[in-house]
């Protein structure tokens, strides 16, 4: 074969390689948007009650309406919904998300107006992270509807998550006026927390406990809220007894379960922290969960297995960030989170990366900054660290961890008077802060 | 995109080309970087000058290897000048377009295609003594699809929008450096001292476009099997 008739073939190959390159992806598209998206089985006590029966047979219903009647947008959102829910139970986020979003761009791609679609869509993408995208489509769905409270509850969350704490008070109070139930105390309880006032944060916990109906999920989720409030102030009695009394309410739930876990390794027992968390990890995919059994795992001296369990959370984690990167509609931003993954790892390089790409997303955001700041201070670069503790601290938040790390990067920074302020706020409560860093701050304080 | 449609009827490769952004149907607006927009500019411009760079060494290899094959077809560096203005100016095109939402191609798309476009000039460079027209072309074509490649990474770390243009002239003169950073490596190293000789091709293009080749056909199968 002449050199000529090579070249042409070679040419040849190569367009039509494209070309199925093209045409594999997009059957593959068409194949995702016809995709059935079933439900998931639910695990442990979840998978018995009466309300999986009827969930399992309201999806069953919803989906044959659908296959009568694709258009039908009504039955789309409450699928939607059904989907979105589901993912709270289960932790299958990346699943559900992804199933809802079909759902909700259908009906958005009939009626792009669609208040109801807008506002899950808007969930959606809090949900994943997205949260500037969240908070423009949170303002379009306010724009066609300003009298509904759980829009307004969105722009809450997504100005929270931007760092704008100002507009995110403003809009709780509006939220409170419309609709003064437990979404709206539990929004006004987390900014107070913001502020660093925990005993109002407890008492708006409490009103949103109280207005909700014991023993649904949105209620014990709640009440573990309330209960992580009465941890970070130290009343670990009182934590406990809410996380038992959620579980009574709502057997096997696990997030009361990792509170227990939580209190047991408050109180040095890891053994019995283990053995909670294990049962947590059983029931749902949660990856703090999991980086939390790596640190319980670690302190028990299981070496091994706190390693494959920090490392496993590493794998999910990007694994959610890889789903995102493959489908546009469903980008899950899990940076913060890695970073501080990485960190247990001790792999500081990577940890500053993706905090860094959490930053440029949300430079306002005091937890973001809490994260660089932390990154850099495990690096030992200190001096680079104060400015992001600084902004962290901006708010006045009384979070013990935040204090505590802030008070040792002030002191490796030279600034002893504010270090030994911070040091001592945070040991005024007798929160647990986790075993390293209590270790470390209590060190630190004797040199003050 | 007239613009493009009335090129396409003169040359099949632009419809190529047109047929792969066709199935960006899902436009999405580029991420916003929020912290770059209260930073001075000449620290947003040093920090798109790196970021650029970086994404051609150590991170680039596919665009390494794509490089490193434009300067094996020809020991003149007339040949080697003429490629790689085609494909920086083609690039920088898709880039620039694709930062501001107006043509978007799924990553799913553009990185086997890139795999396959290095793939093809490193078997080219053995088939290939001198530069023909529909080479200076095909390397533009190829551009464009870098370029989309590029935006796919720099949408992973954002622009920000009151100094959109400055960051992404930043990027593009970061990435061109990188380029020109690999042409000198090359041409110190391979062209200069025996880009004369007789066993220049047998010896130095031949093996090394093979190794190219080998591995691009890897990433290929590798991207397409990962849609």
């Amino acid at each position: 074969m002449k050199k000529k008739q090579i070249y042409i073939l070679l040419t040849m190959v190569v367009i039509g390689a494209a070309i199925a390159i093209i045409y594999n992806y997009n059957k593959k598209q068409k194949e995702k948007q016809n995709a059935i998206y079933s439900l998931l089985d639910r695990k442990g006590p979840a998978a018995q009650t009466k309300e999986w029966v009827e969930v399992r047979k309201q999806a069953n219903d919803l989906m044959i309406a659908l296959k009568n009647n694709p258009t039908d947008t009504k039955t789309s959102l409450k699928l939607a919904a059904l989907f979105i829910q589901e993912a709270r139970e289960t932790g299958n986020y990346v699943y559900y998300d992804m199933a809802a979003m079909r759902q909700i761009n259908g009906v958005l791609n009939q009626e792009p107006n669609n208040f109801n679609a807008l506002v899950f869509k808007s969930l959606i993408q809090l949900s994943q992270h997205h949260f500037a995208d969240g908070l423009v489509t949170a303002q379009k769905a306010k724009t066609i509807n300003p009298y509904n409270g759980y829009v307004y509850g969105l722009l809450v969350d997504g100005n929270v998550e931007m760092g704008s704490y100002d507009s995110a008070v403003a809009y709780a109070d509006k939220m409170v006026s419309v609709r003064p139930d437990l979404t709206s105390y539990s929004r006004v309880s987390y900014l107070r927390e913001i502020y660093g006032d925990y005993a109002g944060s407890i008492k708006a916990m409490k009103m949103a406990v109280e207005t909700g109906g014991a023993g649904d999920e949105h209620t014990e989720w709640t009440r573990v809220q309330l209960g992580s409030l009465y941890e970070k102030t130290g009343d670990f009695n009182k934590a406990d007894s809410l996380y038992n009394y959620s579980l009574a309410l709502r057997p096997g739930y696990s997030y009361a379960i990792a509170g227990l876990a939580r209190v047991a390794m408050a109180k040095n027992d890891y053994k019995k922290a283990i053995a909670y968390y294990e049962q947590s990890d059983s029931l749902i995919n949660d990856n703090m969960m999991k980086e939390e059994l790596a640190e319980a795992y670690r302190l028990d001296g299981q070496t091994k297995k706190a390693e494959e369990t920090a490392k496993a959370v590493i794998a999910d984690l990007s694994k959610d960030a890889q789903a995102g990167i493959n489908d546009e509609n469903i980008g899950h931003y899990a940076d913060k989170e890695l970073a501080y993954a990485y960190l247990k790892v001790n792999n500081t390089d990577k940890a500053l990366e993706h905090a860094m790409l959490e930053f440029n997303r949300r430079p306002e955001n005091i937890d973001v900054n809490e994260a660089v700041a932390w990154v850099y201070y495990k690096k030992g670069e200190f001096e680079k660290a104060l400015p992001y503790i600084k902004t962290a601290l901006k708010t006045n938040s009384k979070n013990p961890i935040l204090l505590s790390r802030a008070g040792l990067i002030y002191l490796k920074s030279g600034d002893k008077a504010t270090a030994k302020t911070l040091l001592q706020q945070a040991n005024t409560t007798n929160a647990f802060i986790g075993y390293a860093l209590r270790t470390e701050t209590e060190a630190a304080t004797k040199t003050l | 995109m007239s613009l493009l449609f009335f090129h396409a009827r003169k040359n099949p490769w632009i419809i190529a080309a047109i047929l792969l952004l066709v199935p960006a149907s899902g436009l999405y607006a580029h991420t916003i970087n929020y912290s770059l927009e209260k930073a001075p500019t000449e620290h947003v411009i040093l920090f798109y000058l790196k970021l650029g760079f970086s994404h051609i060494i150590p991170q680039g290899l596919d665009h390494i290897l794509f490089v490193v094959g434009l300067c094996l077809l020809s020991n003149k560096v007339k040949v080697i000048l003429w490629q790689a203005t085609a494909f920086t100016v083609a690039h920088s095109i898709t880039l620039a377009l694709s930062m501001k939402s107006i043509i978007v191609a799924p990553s799913a798309i553009v990185e086997p295609i890139i795999a396959l476009s290095i793939l093809f000039v490193a078997i080219e460079n053995m088939l290939l003594t001198e530069l023909k027209p529909w080479r200076i072309i095909l390397v533009f074509m190829f551009g464009l699809i870098h370029g989309l490649g590029f935006a796919s990474s720099l949408n992973e770390i954002g622009l920000p929008r009151n100094k959109f243009a400055v960051s992404i002239l930043s990027f593009n003169i970061g990435v061109e450096l990188g380029q020109i950073a690999i042409i000198i490596v090359v041409f110190a190293l391979l062209v200069k001292p025996f880009g004369k000789k007789i066993y220049y091709k047998k010896r130095i293009v031949y093996p090394i476009s093979i190794a190219i080749a080998a591995i691009a056909l890897y990433w290929t199968i590798q991207r397409t099997l990962s849609i």
